[in-house]
């Protein structure tokens, strides 16, 4: 299970001059820094999806990179299954699988050497990594393209070499940003297929997205984050009687609206 | 580390434009377009050397010699101009090559007519040869007239040379032949190597970090369980060996075809050059390139994860480029010597202390400090890059 709480994160600016009005505006920003996360809690148990919602810029791939240690938060914690993130981030790393829209790969390897690199960088070896190179190119359906050179994949090929990349280590949770964001119908539903074959193995999944209707599809809970705080954390259902008519669109307004009054 | 390493090779070998700049360019294009200068400039003499010249004679009947000597020769066909025109307009207009005005006091015998100046107007712009065609014929003209005024006079041969050139600085060598060429050559050679090293390192450089960024593919590549400084360690080498391996081949490539081109005429000189700098001197020149090296790719890399883009990347090295220009023109400013202050200028060190081994004139305890100072400044600097590659404002700008 995942498990964040309190998590703040701030970005110092350089020169606050430059920024846009409506960056001025935003009151996260205090002097030099600009407060991207200030308090955002959430928790998944294991088997259960997550979806993250917010504006643009509410602190979602903030939130997510730290989750993913990719960055270390000022303050607060994150646990995955009873160890802490944050003190022990080499161990926590074997634990994630990550991916977002806008992963790439190496273009000059294949889709195989691709794979094969992050296992090994997971300390597989070479006999775990083929045979679970096997069992995903199975799985994702990928044997036509996986010897060739990924410069040349079309974006479905791509997105399915980041899946079986994301999770060639057996991660314990899978953290997911935008995963959808500017893939076609066929690439977008390799990706709704994944991580409904990941609840499936009881995987915990965490992941953020702008479309509502996988959020209906997929999630057992949801969590909103606006400014940087977390103003929603609960199951699905009780994020639908937020609004009178059950509709999502009405109940993600009426959780940002609800900070502003 | 390794692991990076080897996946980094791997993708840099079937990359064909690295590989291009890497192999092919010194070790055929270079080649090529030397040869091919040399082939046209080779050409361009030939074709001066026989064009048939057209030439007008102004006072031919003082110099009968000269103008008989002239109208004899293969190469040149006399034409005759009316009176009173412009020379340089005719000359201008393709008429006449050549116009010979010769004094009206010329006459053979100089003791009594004194020096004659024998006016030669010609369009001297771009290469021609008719300067040098005609004063051969002149010359011999001189020779003669020199012989016929000794004979009057009544001088010995002996008289006569003395009389000429009366006295005769001769310039007495007591540096070895080594040491001389040594200081001639030996400021461009470590000029040239520099350079190939940071062009060899700057592409791969570029793809390594800021290629990650671009790509989308660095957050996977930070968030997997490797030390960080494993990361950086292993695209380190990678550049490194892309820097060493450029300049190996192309100063390799270089020896190899001087040799190759120069068969028959200065292969001995290009032998004597190659044996008399030892085994020792080569191998020292390539141990002190190592540190250079590191020096290199450690703010190549730095520069390279800095940047946002592919395009941010390449204006950075482009500015770095300019910069390492000026340590090694120093090395090459005359009077700038392996002494006092100057042995303590970063890189402009290494560069005197490949020029000394070049010469032949290496303090070989002194080479033990450069390479200790520089290998200490390029340690510094891949310290500075891990520090570089942990800093969230670096990576996710």
């Amino acid at each position: 299970m995942i498990e964040i709480k309190q998590l703040a994160k701030k970005f110092s600016v350089e020169n606050p001059k430059k920024l846009s009005e409506q960056e001025k505006k935003d009151p996260r920003l205090k002097g030099r820094f600009f407060h991207s996360v200030v308090d955002v809690s959430l928790s998944v148990d294991d088997g259960q999806v997550i979806g993250l919602l917010g504006p643009n810029g509410a602190g979602k791939t903030t939130t997510l990179r730290m989750l993913s240690t990719a960055l270390t938060p000022d303050a607060g914690s994150v646990k995955i299954n009873e160890v802490d993130v944050l003190k022990s981030p080499l161990i926590a790393r074997q634990k994630i699988g990550f991916l977002s829209g806008s992963t790439g790969l190496y273009g000059r390897l294949t889709g195989r050497e691709n794979i094969e690199y992050f296992g090994q960088l997971h300390g597989m070896d070479k006999t775990a990594i083929a045979q679970r190179i096997e069992e995903l190119s199975q799985m994702l359906d990928m044997q036509t393209f996986l010897d060739r050179r990924c410069e040349n994949f079309s974006t479905g090929m791509k997105q399915k070499t980041a899946i079986a990349r994301a999770v060639v280590h057996r991660p314990e949770v899978v953290i997911l940003d935008e995963p959808t964001t500017g893939l076609d119908i066929m690439a977008t539903q390799t990706v709704l297929d994944f991580i409904r074959s990941l609840k499936a193995e009881n995987t915990p999944v965490i992941f953020s997205t702008h479309h509502l209707d996988e959020v209906s599809e997929l999630c057992d809970r949801v969590a909103v984050i606006d400014n940087g705080v977390s103003k929603f954390d609960d199951t699905l259902d009780a994020f639908k009687a937020k609004a009178e008519d059950g509709n999502l669109h009405t109940a993600f307004l009426a959780t940002i609206n609800q900070g502003a009054r | 580390m390794w692991l990076v390493f080897l996946k980094e090779v791997k993708e840099l070998v079937r990359d064909r434009k690295t590989l291009f700049f890497m192999i092919a360019l010194p070790i055929l294009v270079m080649p090529a377009f030397a040869g091919m200068a040399i082939y046209f400039a080779k050409n361009a003499a030939d074709e001066a050397q026989n064009k048939v010249l057209k030439f007008a004679l102004v006072g031919a009947d003082y110099a009968p010699k000269i103008a008989t000597e002239l109208r004899n020769t293969d190469g040149f066909s006399e034409i005759t101009l009316p009176a009173d025109v412009d020379f340089a307009e005719q000359i201008r207009a393709e008429n006449v090559d050549f116009i010979l005005e010769i004094p009206d006091h010329y006459s053979d015998n100089v003791l009594q007519s004194g020096q004659a100046i024998i006016k030669l107007h010609m369009h001297d712009a771009g290469l021609n040869l008719v300067f040098q065609r005609v004063d051969d014929i002149v010359k011999a003209q001189v020779k003669a007239q020199q012989k016929t005024a000794f004979d009057t006079i009544g001088l010995q041969p002996e008289q006569q040379t003395a009389l000429l050139n009366p006295i005769v600085l001769e310039k007495v060598n007591t540096a070895d032949q080594r040491e001389s060429w040594g200081a001639q050559i030996g400021g461009i050679i470590p000029y040239f190597i520099f350079i190939l090293c940071l062009q060899g390192a700057m592409f791969p450089a570029t793809d390594l970090g800021a290629g990650e960024k671009e790509r989308g593919t660095l957050e996977t590549l930070l968030i997997s369980p490797t030390e960080r400084y494993k990361l950086v360690l292993g695209k380190f080498l990678t550049i490194a060996l892309a820097g060493l391996t450029s300049a190996l081949i192309t100063v390799s490539s270089m020896a190899i075809w001087s040799i190759v081109l120069s068969q028959g005429m200065a292969i001995q000189f290009v032998i004597d050059i190659m044996s008399s700098i030892g085994i020792l001197d080569f191998v020292l020149m390539f141990l002190m390139l190592i540190p250079v090296v590191g020096i290199f790719a450690s703010v190549l890399l730095s520069l390279s994860i800095y940047a946002k883009s592919f395009k941010e990347a390449q204006s950075y090295m482009g500015s770095l480029m300019m910069l390492i220009f000026v340590p090694i023109i120093f090395s090459i400013l005359p009077g700038v010597e392996l002494k006092g202050g100057w042995a303590w200028v970063p890189l402009t060190n290494v560069a005197l202390a490949i020029k000394e081994l070049v010469k032949g004139t290496m303090d070989y305890f002194q080479l033990f400090a450069i390479f200790g100072s520089t290998a200490i400044i390029a340690l510094a600097l891949l310290g500075f890059c891990v520090h570089w590659f942990n800093r969230e404002k670096v990576l996710f700008r």
